[in-house]
């Protein structure tokens, strides 16, 4: 067997594959901005219709990771993201109050809403507030789809039971935790003919699939606030985060042609907009 | 979410086509001549090198996929490159999946000739690049049954590639990660459509591959 | 005479890890001790010695596939080295591919190839098997082509490590004489290892006994098949009789007269002096049974232990002195009797085929 002088070309090919073409570089770091938001967000189709305009008059790639917005704020953290577009108060405050945001700007809004089974066992048609509706299917141990992924949707979900006096820890042999993003959960949902917290517009998605229908109206305690969060550079090492860049991004994003853009989505047919456009109209 | 055209679908398969045959390509071109040494010389430390390569063979693609995303992402040592989220990081990814695979396979083929081989081709006057094209001929079933293993792994693997790429549309889309995104959108027959163009790629290649195979049977 | 073609001088080897021989195993300790030891052209050499004697590690050294420690093979001839080893390696492709595999290795064009791949076929009768796959062949077919594939180099040294092992004594028997006419046809120096005395027997002109790592005896066959150097050499080139005694005098036609037991006595063509202890040697087939041709004098008479009768030969153990003599004599004839247990037989051994080994 000849002495193998090909196995010194190994090491050349694995740096040659670090200079693939048509990747941009660190130079380029102008041109090249990773948004971490949730999956709701992205499920219901809404950056779809935000992101080409500003893709267009810019140049500058924008990856969309959608992942919970738990997942999101920790991206944040480890300066892994340079924006965030989330739907959790709490998280987002302690983002920002632990310096690693520059600011926390409201996006958009919509109403979470308590989805069920047409039949609705636990009668949560009949509570009074959204926090007692979740008090009733933990009392009645009714089936509940849960994300179990420290999104915003679940801490949502944690925040009324503790409302309704519930220890948002409680399990019972209903409490599915699918760790999933909304869909999914949805779907897992509507299989097992339980009830689940959804934002509106994925609820509304996935309504005919799942055949679930919502419980519940308008209350404040549903209300939910999709934020934009710019990740502080000064944090991290000189270039890792591509202020500038997202600073544009954020701009293009709460600026008011994109208003428009939010209300219209989903206007179409008789169910009105899945947004309501908040940028402009001041602290959350 | 827009409704994927036939244009939407060709471009996720053709992107699949390229980043697992680049992968394929990488994997092999490096893997092969690993496991030729591997199996035909005996060196210092070769049975670790044995072990650790069969215990790679059985690493689970995720944990794969989570540490090329610990090297690739901005807070990694290797995020000024800018590679997350790419094409060229699910590449990385694949290569480091397959690569065990192709090694394993390979080395497990030349090994099969037994210990005496290299002396015996010696002893009967045959040396150098000659000696290497009959190693090449005498183990061509075990080698192409490692590049057909790869081909699998690679096409397969949707975890690893859903980590380290993003399910970008229109920049790191693949057919895996398409199917697992429709599926989770509910969107079964998008979910279906791309199923059925893996499938039909798969076959493709790997029975384009099963024929070299065989051809050498005679 | 003829000429040296290839010679070991003071060579040292230690084999490369611990490579074990076929039945036996070498210790990682294991060393190989050739003082001297030359192979001639048109000759074949036996090399012969139990497992793990060394044997292999010796052609290998003579190979050149191991390095030696110390010393040096120094080869009188520009011709190449061929070797057959214990497990014929044979690959994909016909018979006639691959008895042509070493001309290929060498850059020979495919016109030349050919025709001397067709004579190396001749010379082992597989003609008619040239065109078949390798892996359809039985063992000792494998074994023609393997040394096909070494002829068709037309080499200068032949290397065969148990060239037939796992053939039955017939394919034995055909092999040899096909291997000899080829070694006659070519001049070609042949080095043989084995550990069974008859496969050597069957080509040797020279014998070397390998013990230990060492040699123990060279020479040309008759001298050391009749006159081994040890009780050890004795043993394996098949002198089965060793009977302890010691050197009491001499007769009047000079040879020694060495006492074995009481008045049992051997006269033996030696030179060594009264009072030496020896063992006396005697070979199975030099014990005459068949006494009453008037060819010497009656020795001594034994009573018959055991026998075995293998359909051409019978082996007979006679006690005798306290020892039991084996004789070996070809059935049916000079035995004008079937011999049975118990018979008392008279036996006769030339003081010429006594061969006297100090103890």
């Amino acid at each position: 067997m000849p002495s193998l002088r090909c196995s010194s070309f190994a090491p050349l090919l694995v740096a040659a594959l670090l200079f693939v073409p048509g990747e941009p570089r660190a130079a380029e770091s102008a041109k090249q901005v990773i948004l971490a938001t949730t999956t709701s967000v992205r499920d219901a189709g809404l950056l779809d219709v935000l992101l080409p305009p500003f893709r267009e008059r810019t140049g500058i790639d924008v990856k969309v990771i959608a992942v919970g917005s738990g997942a999101a704020l920790q991206m944040a953290r480890d300066g892994n993201a340079d924006l965030v577009l989330a739907h959790a108060p709490e998280g987002e405050e302690k983002l920002l109050a632990d310096g690693f945001a520059l600011d926390r700007r409201a996006l958009a809004e919509n109403f979470f809403v308590i989805a069920g089974p047409p039949d609705d066992p636990a009668k949560v048609r009949e509570a009074k507030s959204a926090a007692e509706g979740m008090g009733r299917i933990a009392a009645t141990k009714a089936p509940l789809a849960s994300r179990g992924d420290d999104s915003g949707t679940h801490q949502r979900e944690r925040a009324l039971f503790a409302q309704a006096g519930v220890d948002p820890n409680a399990t019972w042999p209903g409490l599915l935790r699918t760790g999933a993003g909304m869909g999914p959960t949805l779907q897992v949902a509507g299989e097992k003919r339980a009830y689940v917290l959804s934002d509106g517009a994925t609820l509304r998605a996935f309504r005919e699939r799942t055949g679930l229908v919502p419980l519940t109206g308008r209350d404040p305690a549903l209300r939910n606030v999709y934020s934009v969060l710019r990740v502080d550079p000064a944090k991290f090492a000189p270039g890792q985060i591509h202020g500038e860049a997202a600073s544009k991004l954020a701009d293009h994003l709460l600026s008011a042609e994109t208003r428009v853009l939010i209300a219209a989505f989903g206007a179409e047919g008789d169910e009105g907009p899945l947004f309501t456009p908040l940028a402009g109209s001041g602290a959350p | 979410m827009s409704e994927p055209s036939f244009a939407t679908l060709s471009e996720i398969a053709l992107r699949t086509l390229v980043v697992s045959g680049s992968a394929l390509v990488l994997a092999v071109a490096l893997g092969l001549p690993l496991g030729l040494l591997l199996g035909g010389r005996r060196f210092r430390g070769r049975g670790l090198a044995v072990s650790i390569v069969n215990a790679a063979m059985g690493l689970p693609p995720v944990v794969v996929g989570l540490v090329v995303a610990l090297l690739l992402w901005r807070s990694g040592p290797l995020g000024s490159l800018g590679l997350m989220y790419t094409p060229t990081a699910m590449v990385i990814a694949q290569v480091a999946i397959a690569l065990p695979l192709v090694v394993g396979i390979s080395h497990a083929a030349v090994g099969a000739l037994g210990p005496e081989w290299r002396l015996q081709v010696r002893a009967l006057g045959v040396r150098g690049a000659r000696a290497l094209w009959l190693l090449l001929r005498e183990t061509k079933l075990g080698l192409l049954a490692a590049v057909i293993a790869a081909l699998g792994g690679i096409l397969s693997e949707v975890g690893a590639v859903m980590m380290v790429g993003g399910n970008l549309e229109g920049e790191t889309r693949v057919l895996t990660t398409g199917i697992l995104m429709y599926t989770q959108m509910g969107r079964f027959s998008e979910a279906l459509a791309l199923s059925a163009l893996l499938l039909g790629i798969t076959f493709l290649l790997a029975g384009t591959l099963t024929a070299l195979q065989q051809a050498g049977r005679r | 005479m003829s000429g040296v073609v290839l010679e070991a001088r003071e060579l040292r080897v230690r084999p490369f890890g611990a490579r074990s021989e076929r039945r036996g195993g070498t210790e990682s300790g294991f060393v190989l001790e050739i003082e001297a030891l030359d192979l001639h052209a048109g000759e074949v050499l036996a090399v012969l010695g139990p497992n793990g004697a060394g044997k292999s590690t010796l052609l290998r050294a003579l190979g050149g596939l191991e390095m030696p420690e110390r010393g040096q093979i120094v080869a009188h001839t520009s011709g190449p080295v061929a070797m057959v080893f214990q497990r014929p390696l044979l690959l994909s492709g016909s018979v006639a591919w691959n008895v042509a595999l070493p001309l290929w290795g060498a850059g020979m064009p495919r016109a030349e190839r050919r025709g001397r791949a067709q004579r190396a076929l001749a010379h082992f009768g597989l003609e008619a098997l040239a065109e078949r796959r390798g892996i359809t062949l039985s063992g000792g077919e494998m074994r023609r082509v393997a040394l096909a594939q070494a002829f068709v180099r037309e080499p200068a040294v032949l290397l065969l490590d148990e060239p037939f092992d796992d053939l039955d004594a017939r394919a034995q028997e055909m092999l040899s004489l096909d291997l000899r006419s080829a070694i006659g046809a070519t001049g070609v120096a042949v080095a043989l290892v084995t550990h069974d005395l008859r496969q050597a027997m069957l080509l040797a002109d020279r014998i070397a006994v390998l013990l230990g790592g060492r040699l123990a005896q060279a020479g040309m066959r008759a001298d050391v098949l009749r006159r081994p150097a040890s009780a050890e050499v004795a043993r394996l080139v098949g002198m089965a009789n060793l009977l302890p005694g010691s050197v009491v005098g001499r007769d009047e036609s000079g040879y020694a007269v060495v006492e074995i037991a009481g008045e049992c006595r051997l006269r033996a063509a030696s030179g060594l002096a009264v009072g030496t202890s020896v063992l006396a040697g005697i070979r199975p087939e030099h014990v005459k049974i068949d006494v009453g041709r008037g060819e010497t004098s009656v020795l001594g008479k034994g009573l018959v232990a055991r026998t075995l009768h293998d359909g051409v030969l019978v082996t007979a153990w006679i006690a005798w002195a306290g020892h039991e003599l084996r004789t070996v004599a070809i059935a049916g004839r000079g035995l004008g009797h079937a011999l049975a247990d118990g018979d008392e037989v008279p036996f006769a051994v030339r003081p010429e085929d006594v061969h006297l080994i100090r103890r």
